[in-house]
């Protein structure tokens, strides 16, 4: 077993010491906004350019989606080059998976599966080359973890799907280009039977988007009113969205993986070192010890479950209940973090500090830990998933989608 | 990165596993946990037999020459029985000790011979049951011109019943040192335990005259000889953990299709599930922290801190694993002949073994974040 993620075959020597380079350079400058690059819903002007900035250049080189063929926007690599773009970023604490604004990580497989041809020629470069920014747009005010309910219909009219609904929830606080929407297209089948998906613009007529503020940042509400939406942008098929739904699930649910660590409990240990209390750093404190050990014992395990989905991933052979596992135990234990750092902190955990950004600040931890214990699904529809792939109470184990 | 094993771990692996499969049965495991001694001697010797015993230890000395990630595949097999007999202890750690703190003549006297299942040497340490370190070490080394007297108990030995040999811990004013006392010198006497205790005993030293050779090293290095030996040989008993853990996973998921409770498999249940998923992540975490460490010891790679992690969360782990697994067997997993008593047992004393959790997290966090003085 290897779990280096610096030591390649001599063949790879050379790219790695390209991406290397490269990295080093697109980074020079920006050397503090380590982790920026990172999801956020708290971004400021100077992260988010940057983040986009570093999307396109990366989306120019086909290192955004390395192992997609150059008509898709890709550079045509094998997973082991994936492998080290995304180890070399980790050196900054960045990773492909979120390193513009958008949800393309998600987007692109399930066009990249789902999508005629065309369609993959047309709507995968401008993502795949960090161009634009895409939201996913599922959530409804009656179906949260129950994805399948859903009353947002596109109804097929000529040429056209006509789209009413609400959807709740979603994106963030800056205004997507494009939308990646599941919607009811045929209000009259079955549960499962019944849904599409829709690629659209997102400046459309009739959309509407409302902030919502939320304990996490900002959230928004969706409104569609007689959209019209060409039916060149339905992915999948009509009523098919089901089948869509598990390429999209797989990687929502944990099953991307990453070999990213994570700058949280990093920044803890470096605050217990270099703070004083009554003279001492908290890090000398018996009881503080116990609570950070913990903590790093925790974050390794979380580190390494995402290693292996990675691994899994880049090997095209998805791990049976690794994903949901990985996603509800990390969850888990972000929530068992966010109390650490009050621990330890004390009120001090309760003041925002809007100079480092939000993944390593300590009270957007504390909103985060219970915060984001619902998106993509609770904790117990992660649960669930879990149970159904490790075959409990069942003669058959559900298998997982490959998502690369 | 590849998680993969080599083609020979892999074999490895499948020839342990057929092993276990055929030999190994649940109620032959059980039956030796309820015999109090925890030990099955046909077992024993077909591991010596198999080139099991020793595996670390280099091949002109009698062993396999085997890495730490080869002794972890075989002893990821053991622990999925737990198979019943101290190849850990015997196999491992005993051999590590001599190669660690012997010298040459001891190296060549004893390492072959417990390759063999000749000597079967175990680890005897601390005088009480609580806590693990140097301080435990209270029995002392007493001069007695020519050698040495030892007098005093060891209340907890693990395998200090089938084995001939103890690697005793005592203290002289240079610190702890180690003697090697053969079960059958005069004043030496051995009580089984039984019960949860069933592979453990109390090995009593009676004014035990022992040969100034009997040291192993120099007087007071006993415990770096020990902390040298429990760097390789701790994440392979992490590894037999990590066995253990798989074993009660794949037998209880089984278990959860096959039971019926209210007209449908209890694995339908959602909190029956719940059970399932928090012993997975223990099972799991044990997993990928025991083999990140050993890739780390074995690269070269600062991994005493990790060392002691992963002896930390393999023991939560293991511990955890069977009291989930006991929420989902309910009242046949409690029968003293059913397969999860030996894991039971073997978790509750593996976790105190060497050190508990909370003494190695308190040592991964000196070693990785020390406190300045």
């Amino acid at each position: 077993m290897d779990f280096a993620l610096d030591e390649v075959s001599p063949e790879l020597k050379p790219f790695q010491h390209e991406m290397r380079a490269w990295v080093k350079d697109a980074m020079r400058g920006s050397e503090h906004l380590r982790w920026s690059a990172n999801w956020s819903t708290r971004e400021n002007d100077e992260e988010y350019t940057f983040r986009r900035g570093l999307a396109e250049k990366l989306g120019a080189k086909g290192w955004l989606f390395p192992t997609l063929l150059p008509e898709y926007g890709g550079a045509g690599l094998t997973a082991e080059y994936q492998a080290v773009i995304d180890a070399e970023l980790s050196e900054y604490g960045l990773a492909l998976d979120h390193i513009f604004y958008t949800l393309a990580r998600i987007v692109v497989p399930c066009i990249l599966y789902h999508g005629t041809e065309d369609q993959k020629r047309e709507f995968l470069p401008p993502m795949t080359r960090g161009l634009i920014s895409v939201w996913q747009v599922l959530t409804e005010p009656q179906s949260g973890s129950d994805v399948a309910n859903v009353k947002t219909t596109a109804i097929r009219q000529g040429d056209e799907y006509v789209v009413n609904g609400q959807k709740i929830m979603v994106g963030h606080k800056l205004p997507p280009d494009w939308i990646w929407l599941l919607v009811c297209t045929d209000p009259g089948r079955p549960r499962h039977e019944n849904l599409g998906w829709l690629y659209m613009p997102a400046n459309l007529p009739g959309i509407t988007i409302q902030h919502l503020p939320m304990l996490m940042g900002i959230k928004n509400a969706v409104f569609f009113d007689d959209v019209r939406v060409p039916a060149k942008y339905l992915v999948g098929g009509e009523n098919n969205g089901w089948e869509v739904s598990h390429t999209h699930m797989e990687l929502e649910h944990g099953g991307g993986g990453s070999v990213t660590g994570d700058p949280a409990v990093e920044r803890l240990f470096e605050y217990c070192q270099q703070t004083k209390r009554a003279g001492k750093p908290p890090i000398a404190d018996p009881h503080v010890r116990d609570i950070l050990a913990e903590a790093l014992i925790e974050s390794h395990a979380v580190r390494l479950m995402n290693q292996r989905n990675y691994w899994h991933r880049l090997n095209r052979d998805p791990h049976p209940y690794g994903g949901a596992q990985l996603r509800y135990y990390q969850r888990t234990v972000r929530l068992r973090n966010a109390q650490r750092v009050q621990q330890i902190l004390g009120y001090d955990a309760l003041v925002p500090n809007y100079d480092v950004h939000e993944f390593a600040d300590f009270e957007y931890l504390l909103r985060a830990g219970p915060g984001q214990l619902h998106g993509g699904g609770t904790l117990d529809t992660d649960r669930l998933i879990v149970a159904r792939r490790m075959g409990l109470g069942r003669a058959t184990k559900e298998k997982a989608a490959v998502t690369i | 990165m590849d998680f993969n094993l080599t083609d020979e771990q892999q074999m490895l692996k499948e020839s342990i596993a057929d092993f276990m499969e055929r030999e190994v049965k649940p109620d032959r495991v059980a039956r030796c946990y309820q015999r109090e001694d925890g030990y099955d001697r046909g077992l024993f010797r077909t591991a010596a037999q198999s080139g099991w015993l020793g595996m670390p230890v280099p091949e002109e000395l009698g062993g396999a020459g085997g890495s730490v990630m080869d002794c972890a595949v075989a002893f990821e097999g053991f622990g999925s029985g737990p198979l019943p007999a101290p190849v850990f202890s015997a196999g491992v750690l005993s051999p590590l000790l001599i190669l660690h703190g012997g010298s040459n003549d001891q190296k060549r006297q004893l390492l072959p011979a417990m390759c063999k299942g000749e000597v079967i040497a175990t680890l005897a340490v601390s005088d009480s049951g609580m806590g693990w370190g140097p301080e435990m070490v209270e029995m002392e080394l007493a001069d007695s011109g020519d050698g040495f007297v030892l007098s005093g108990v060891k209340q907890f030995v693990q395998d200090g019943h089938p084995a001939n040999m103890y690697i005793v811990g005592a203290r002289s004013r240079e610190g702890v040192s180690l003697v090697l006392v053969e079960r059958d010198r005069p004043g030496v006497s051995v009580r089984q335990r039984g019960e949860l205790l069933a592979t453990v005993a109390e090995v009593r030293f009676e004014n035990v005259r022992m040969p100034r050779a009997a040291l192993l090293g120099s007087p007071g290095s006993g415990w770096d000889t020990i902390e040298s030996a429990l760097d390789q040989a701790l994440p392979i008993l992490c590894a037999s953990k990590v066995g253990a853990c798989q074993q009660i996973f794949d037998t209880t998921v089984e278990y959860t299709r096959e039971r019926i409770a209210f007209g449908q498999p209890i694995g339908r249940f959602q909190r029956v599930q719940d059970h399932m998923v928090e012993l997975a992540d223990h099972m799991d975490a044990a997993r990928w922290i025991t083999y990140e460490t050993i890739w780390k010891l074995e690269s070269g790679l600062p991994a005493k801190g990790f060392i002691h992690e992963a002896k930390a969360v393999a023991s939560e782990g293991y511990y955890q694993v069977v009291d989930y697994a006991h929420k989902v067997w309910a009242g046949p997993g409690t029968a003293l002949d059913h397969p999860l008593m030996a894991h039971h047992i073997a978790s509750r004393v593996l976790y105190q073994y060497l050190g508990d959790p909370a003494y190695h997290k308190r040592r991964m966090m000196d070693a990785l974040y020390p406190v300045e003085a």
